[in-house]
């Protein structure tokens, strides 16, 4: 199987849909950010919209969906059940919002909108855990799909305050944005560590010959679990994923935080930021397919 | 309820593709696709030998889907497409399968293909067609080293059945297809402990391979 590029950018806009949420839950909560509540629940819908239009460019007959889905140990099954789930609480945060005589949805709606902006990222990461795919099958993953979560979200969140004028949100913002960012680069680190060391987990069968497959060389797990860190994908991990897509984010939201760069610049600033940590997290699960398609759990053969 | 199932006699098979031509023949399977595949697992050196020929050993392994008693790919299944039959195989509803391949991820052996004119996940269906109505599964009735053995597990894998020495039946089609031989009575001796199966991460693959001792089994 190739990278799947539908599922990639499904992953991405849930974690972007669930990190603008997020943000404006924890803003609500201290009591910020109440010009830019519209544009946050807008903005998280498109996302999840988003997103769910690329999935289905995934699925090859979505509409047999009628045909039976909800088999509950599926992790798509959970995934769509809370992308449900998280699209009612925006919609219901909206209502409360509107219905409130202040104009600011209530703290438990605040409360809320963290719980299902957290679920959502977890679950979509949940649905890839398969002992088939031992660089998957590790909660390293779901984990990933959370902390990316505040990192979008933070820098999402420092363009809707920019573009609404709701200056209160500007700190708060580019705080999660640069908390967000340092743990995403500690976990994708470690996540990279963690699979280098995961040779161990495939069966080798050392020499062996596929003559459906005559032209694709032989693989030993090793060089497969190798190539993140030192070995032919060194070059996007650390570039793309890491200085790119964690460094340079973290740098330009750590000056926003601590006042460094003012509130009137912070726009410019939060794009190229949300631009490098997109560039970043797109190539981290572009790699995480890499590993995982180019590897079987017995036959470390390239899937076509 | 059954148990079908198939077990490869290694120290029988010589590689010579039959199987894996034979079920691309009767179940159009794709350009590119294989519902079984042969792979050959080898040259190694043999232990304790000069480390090159002829103190070497290898086999031939045909990986198809094994049928599993707990199947991965049905758990990930969102539509349950994917299910265990009343036979203890694994099938496909095609009316069902929305094409999000999680089953060909979720499958430890890579058997699992996406009909690309159908947009459905394909694999193995152990000949349903033919074993509903006493016929053996294709890659079993066309083996040319009479290596595979069908049969159903409840009754004990010594009883499985390939089809006869061609000695022995006329040239009828009902007596060639239906005179059987018993993998008990067929193959050379074997223990429990000459049965393998492939890599098993909790999914319990059914099918089996027989490697007497003599040849390590690879894993």
């Amino acid at each position: 199987m190739e990278i799947q590029w539908p599922l990639i950018l499904f992953t991405f806009f849930n974690c972007l849909a669930g990190g603008i949420f997020l943000v404006q839950g924890i803003l609500t909560l201290a009591g910020k950010g109440k010009q830019m509540q519209l544009a946050s629940c807008v903005s998280a819908i498109v996302a999840l919209a988003v997103g769910g239009l690329a999935v289905f460019f995934h699925l090859q007959h979505p509409l047999r969906m009628l045909n039976g889905f909800g088999h509950l140990s599926s992790g798509i099954t959970i995934e769509l059940i809370f992308v449900i789930v998280f699209a009612i609480a925006v919609v219901l945060y909206f209502l409360m919002m509107r219905r409130s005589e202040e104009g600011v949805a209530p703290k438990w709606c605040a409360v809320v909108a963290i719980v299902v902006s957290l679920v959502l990222p977890f679950v979509t990461g949940e649905s890839y855990l398969m002992a088939a795919i031992p660089v998957w099958n590790t909660m390293l993953l779901p984990i990933y799909y959370v902390v990316a979560t505040f990192m979008l979200g933070g820098f999402a969140a420092m363009i809707i305050a920019a573009v609404t004028k709701c200056e209160d949100a500007v700190k708060l913002a580019s705080t999660v944005a640069f908390i967000g960012t340092v743990v995403t680069a500690i976990v994708t680190i470690v996540y990279a560590v963690a699979i280098s060391g995961m040779g161990s987990e495939y069966t080798e069968m050392e020499y062996y010959f596929d003559p459906t497959l005559p032209d694709v060389a032989m693989r030993q797990a090793e060089a497969v679990t190798a190539a993140i860190m030192t070995g032919e994908h060194a070059m996007a991990f650390w570039l793309g994923a890491v200085v790119i897509g964690c460094a340079v984010p973290a740098v330009l939201s750590g000056l926003v935080m601590v006042g460094k760069i003012s509130a009137d610049k912070a726009l410019v600033v939060a794009i190229v930021a949300i631009v490098c940590a997109i560039i970043g997290t797109i190539v981290w699960r572009v790699l995480l397919y890499e590993v995982a398609v180019n590897a079987l759990i017995q036959f470390q053969w390239a899937m076509e | 309820m059954s148990n079908l199932a198939i077990i490869t006699d290694l120290n029988r098979c010589t590689g010579c593709l039959a199987c894996t031509v034979a079920c691309k023949a009767i179940n159009g399977v794709d350009v590119g696709n294989f519902w079984i595949k042969t792979l050959r697992v080898g040259p190694h050196p043999t232990e304790g030998g000069s480390g090159t020929f002829p103190d070497v050993e290898m086999y031939f392994l045909p990986v198809q889907c094994q049928h599993c008693e707990n199947p991965e790919c049905v758990k990930v299944c969102p539509t349950e497409a994917s299910h265990v039959a009343e036979d203890g195989t694994i099938q496909i509803d095609k009316d069902k399968c929305i094409g999000c391949q999680f089953c060909a991820l979720a499958c430890p052996y890579g058997v699992r293909y996406l009909n690309q004119t159908e947009r459905v996940v394909e694999k193995c269906t152990l000949c349903e067609q033919r074993t509903v109505q006493g016929e053996l599964p294709q890659c079993v009735a066309q083996c040319g080293a009479r290596a595979r053995f069908f049969g159903d597990l409840d009754n004990g894998v010594e009883n499985f059945e390939a089809p006869a020495h061609p000695d022995s039946p006329g040239c009828g089609y009902d007596e060639m297809t239906q005179t059987r031989v018993k993998l008990k009575d067929y193959v050379e001796a074997f223990t429990e402990n000459d049965i393998h199966h492939l890599t098993n991460k909790g999914n319990n693959p059914k099918l089996m391979y027989l490697l007497r001792e003599g040849r390590k089994w690879r894993e």
